[in-house]
């Protein structure tokens, strides 16, 4: 008895996605020393997922035909080539160690909530075929026309009859798409949808290894707990669309932004440059969220420490500038349809005072104040606890909405319209960005004995080797209202 | 003073966390989760793709005849609903790797297929499931 067709299509695109973060962690292991497993797993994953769409790329270009084994024959060719030049440049890169293993209850409770919460996502996600809207009219079926045809038609960009399918979004999720299809050998929508459940995976370990390294391990869980449970974001309405791999990018945005603030070595600055690329081949959002970090990075360190504040903006930039610059090569200058970019004109400028208000206005009226008992849940939380260890990201964020109104403002469709049409949706996606803020102002407190030089043997939790030379990571501290280092400033 | 924020930022963390996890119906994952034992089971009846024709279910076919009376280097124009726009969608979805364009495009087009209420704008057209497919 031979086993439903969905088993062996899910195998295969696990086989993509498998394959995806191992190759993203050969290389990624060039820049990923210090952190802890979760969060190398997920950096491997969104490394993996720019390698394995480069890889289908490269295999159309040269005119082959997308085969399983020509796909993964080149990303296991990219995974060797990174481990060799890994090893070759291998030097004593400086490990720490983050908190131990110590059993913590709390923890423990809301990374089972997280964990619950995913496993939902996870078997409703795969239970239908995706549905959305935006899944066929753009995300879908850009990823099935590189499928079908074996190539990336200049019809995608060229022909004004599928405008609709908006030309100038970045293509990431679509070869993602096309890529696990071809590993997996075949189309099979509900298998495809597992891309998903593992971007929702990649945030929640992301969120969890960030706030357990530098705050503490409840934080870390709550965080995770808090976003898993987001079913705004995460339910099945998302499958399909590039959603939920954005608040993935916003997430690895902001932790690599927050670990560059705190320290800056090469592995910190990596991690920003790879994180911008993400970003913005994702959605074109993210070429905003990464504009707003480097200005945020800037504007911390520019007093202190200048070469590193222009470093570290320079690694947010030059990547969503050089991926810019590939879309245009790509596709040629095509304005965004939903925008009227002529009440930029001075002529116009009178209109725009108007437009921003009646954007505002819809946006107090269609989605501020039908979410307004979790937005006040959000403001009693600031107010009831104190400052937070990435309080410096509440800035960005609310800049990040601002953009968005700011953009709504010139919708060629009208501003209400836009509104409407995709702000609610699109502002979840920063939720699990959020939640590293209230995560890390609630649970800020840490063991006694992370105040050691080194960790208990055996404690470290990251995977790495206790005998490696190791140095602790600064810990940020914010003053909660639940820990117990209510006088501690830091770090 | 430190009870009452501590109590405050507990209660609204509470709060937060239910109004986030508000939109999960447990009637609708209960019947996803059925649907997925079905698919997992291989279960006679299972049909994957029903969720994303819920505006139209006959509509499915109609797309599977048309793929199947068309090369995929074509261009089909399809004469569909305007509403839902889902119509439209999933017309150049299913029909992919195919260009489709709508009908103001029609003289593009080497086929023309019409569905349902539409059937009389292709009067030339052999019959396919629930509707017509003219070849020019």
């Amino acid at each position: 008895m031979s086993l439903p067709p969905l088993w062996a299509a899910l195998a295969g695109v696990l086989l993509g996605l498998g394959v995806a973060t191992l190759c993203g962690w050969t290389i990624g292991r060039m820049f990923m020393a210090g952190l802890t497993g979760r969060e190398k797993f997920a950096w491997s994953f969104a490394i993996g997922l720019m390698v394995q769409a480069l890889a289908l790329l490269v295999v159309v270009a040269v005119g082959a035909r997308p085969t399983t084994a020509a796909l993964l024959g080149i990303e296991a060719g990219i995974g060797i080539a990174a481990l060799l030049a890994g090893i070759l440049r291998r030097r004593a890169a400086p490990g720490w160690f983050p908190a131990g293993r110590k059993f913590d209850a709390l923890a423990f409770a809301l990374a089972a909530v997280a964990g619950a919460a995913w496993a939902l996502f996870l078997l409703t996600a795969i239970a239908d075929a995706p549905w959305a809207t935006d899944f066929f009219a753009v995300w879908g079926y850009k990823a099935k026309i590189v499928y079908g045809a074996g190539s990336v038609p200049r019809r995608l960009f060229a022909d004004p009859a599928l405008d609709f399918a908006h030309p100038e979004y970045p293509l990431l999720v679509p070869l993602s798409l096309s890529a696990l299809g071809v590993a997996a050998g075949r189309w099979n929508e509900p298998a495809l949808a597992l891309f998903y459940p593992a971007c929702a995976l990649a945030t929640l370990l992301a969120l969890w290894g960030f706030l357990a390294r530098r705050v503490s391990r409840p934080a870390g869980a709550l965080a995770a707990a808090l976003s898993a449970l987001c079913f705004f974001l995460y339910r099945p309405s998302n499958v399909g669309t590039a959603e939920i791999p954005f608040a993935l990018a916003a997430v690895l945005a902001a932790v690599a932004a927050s670990d560059f603030v705190l320290e800056a070595s090469a592995g910190e600055t990596a991690r920003l440059a790879a994180a911008a690329l993400f970003a913005a081949s994702v959605k074109q959002e993210g070429a905003l969220l990464s504009v707003l970090l480097a200005a945020a990075v800037w504007g911390k360190l520019r007093t202190t420490e200048a070469r590193r504040a222009r470093n570290g903006a320079l690694a947010l930039v030059l990547p969503v500038a050089l991926h810019g610059l590939l879309q245009v090569v790509l596709r040629g200058h095509r304005p965004s349809r939903d925008f009227d970019l002529a009440l930029l004109s001075p002529g116009r400028w009178g209109e725009l005072p108007a437009r921003f208000g009646t954007a505002l206005a819809r946006l107090l009226s269609a989605d501020v104040l039908p979410a307004s008992v979790p937005l006040l849940a959000i403001v009693v939380l600031l107010i009831a606890t104190e400052r937070g260890a990435v309080d410096w990201l509440l800035g960005v964020l609310a800049l990040q909405l601002l953009g968005y109104v700011a953009a709504f403002t010139l919708s060629a469709y009208g501003p209400a319209y836009a509104v409407d049409a995709a702000f609610s949706r699109i502002a979840t996606t920063l939720f699990p960005a959020l939640t590293l803020v209230l995560a890390a102002r609630l649970m800020s407190s840490e063991p006694a004995w992370a105040h050691q030089t080194s960790p208990p043997a055996g404690m470290s939790d990251s995977g790495e080797s206790s005998g490696e030379s190791a140095r602790r990571a600064p810990r940020l501290h914010g003053v909660g209202t639940t820990g117990n280092s209510r006088n501690e400033k830091g770090p | 003073m430190d009870k009452a924020r501590r109590f405050s930022a507990v209660l609204a963390l509470l709060v937060l966390a239910a109004s986030i996890a508000s939109p999960l119906s447990f009637e609708e994952t209960g019947e996803r989760l059925s649907r997925l034992a079905a698919a997992l089971t291989g279960a006679e009846g299972y049909d994957p793709e029903a969720a994303s024709f819920w505006f139209d279910p006959e509509y499915a076919s109609f797309l599977e005849d048309v793929a199947r009376r068309t090369p995929e280097n074509a261009t089909v124009a399809v004469l569909v609903p305007e509403s839902p726009d889902l119509y439209f969608y999933q017309a150049v979805y299913r029909l992919a790797p195919r260009r489709v364009v709508g009908p103001g495009r029609r003289g593009e087009a080497g086929f023309v297929a019409a569905y349902g209420p539409s059937i009389g704008q292709a009067p030339d057209g052999q019959p396919v499931t629930h509707g017509r497919l003219e070849t020019r």
